[in-house]
């Protein structure tokens, strides 16, 4: 297995040296740590009931938008935590070369003792755009799909990692439901467990 | 083959100079090396592969007889470097316990605390346990 493991991480530096990584590669990975460690407070939050709150959202409130904040959300808002943009494939949960250094730089956040031995929700979001109950299974496979990369490719053990897919249903900017910012992997420190 | 991974490490070593005595590597810099080294191979033959399964580096190895020397040889390199960063992550708690003990009295243990008191007393510390945490990649 180790033998191809590196063999995943490939395309990338042509990505990067594209006009759209640019954002990317100033990211760091002392930034993604700095803005991860010290998790302080217990969570009684489980990944299950958070993926049931956002099934549960759609079903209680049918409509082309969610109403407002899930349930459980308030309990994660204050956790330590980092947003990151990964690109992946028109409609599909294949990441895009662009952002496998952007998955490396969390893997080598993750490999540090600052973060080491605590979990992490890896929380796949889309915007506002399509069905709810589309964009909901979609970023679910995204949210998967990154903790897969993580695992598999970059050597994270998957004891600490779960992905929770919330589509539409916690946008970060409801005022622009449609925007980009919308878009985004979200990982949340939810400590020692 | 050992004579192309020699050359290739010392090419690593240029690439790298900032970390001037790391010979490891993370996985963000690896990408950044291997997309150099594979990315047009990549391009012609896995293009619908996936990283969330190992699916790009199955797919070299499947073509591993098509794909550029130059790749074959630079994701064996690379592969040895992650598992050395990756074996001195594991030895670093081991070779600094001492100076750990000597010079970090008091700080509990975990969340990285006695690795930020070794960072800051790095100039008291073994030059030894100062290499595990270079190799480490934790500076």
């Amino acid at each position: 297995m180790n033998k191809f493991l590196m063999a995943g991480i490939s395309v990338a530096f042509l990505a990067v040296s594209a006009s759209g990584a640019f954002a990317q590669s100033k990211l760091s990975r002392n930034q993604i740590i700095n803005s991860l460690q010290g998790a302080q407070q217990k969570v009684d939050v489980s990944a299950d009931a958070l993926q049931k709150a956002a099934f549960e959202n759609i079903a209680k409130y049918p409509g082309a938008n969610s109403p407002g904040n899930l349930p459980l959300w308030d309990k994660l808002a204050s956790l330590r935590q980092f947003n990151i943009e990964i690109n992946f494939d028109f409609d599909s949960a294949r990441i895009r070369p662009e952002s496998y250094e952007a998955v490396g730089l969390i893997a080598d956040a993750l490999h540090t003792p600052y973060l080491q031995g605590q979990t992490f929700y890896i929380v796949g979001h889309t915007d506002a755009k399509g069905a709810r109950d589309y964009n909901l299974e979609l970023s679910i496979k995204r949210a998967k799909a990154v903790r897969e990369a993580l695992v598999t490719t970059f050597q994270v053990p998957g004891k600490y990692l779960e992905a929770v897919g919330l589509g539409e249903e916690q946008l970060r900017d409801p005022a622009k439901p449609d925007a980009a910012i919308n878009r985004r992997v979200q990982l949340i420190n939810v400590g020692y467990r | 083959m050992r004579r192309l991974i020699l050359g290739f490490t010392t090419g690593l070593l240029l690439l790298t100079a900032p970390a001037a005595f790391a010979q490891t590597v993370g996985f963000a810099d690896a990408i950044k090396i291997l997309s150099a080294s594979c990315g047009k191979d990549i391009d012609k033959y896995c293009k619908s592969a996936t990283l969330a399964n190992n699916g790009i580096g199955q797919c070299l190895t499947q073509n591993q007889s098509k794909v550029s020397q130059k790749c074959n040889a630079d994701r064996a390199v690379v592969a040895s470097l992650i598992q050395e960063r990756m074996a001195a992550q594991a030895a670093a708690p081991k070779v600094c316990a001492n100076e750990a003990r000597r010079l970090c009295k008091g700080v509990k243990a975990g969340a990285g605390h006695v690795l930020r008191c070794l960072l800051k007393a790095q100039r008291s510390v073994s030059k030894k346990c100062n290499t595990a945490i270079d190799l480490a990649g934790y500076r």
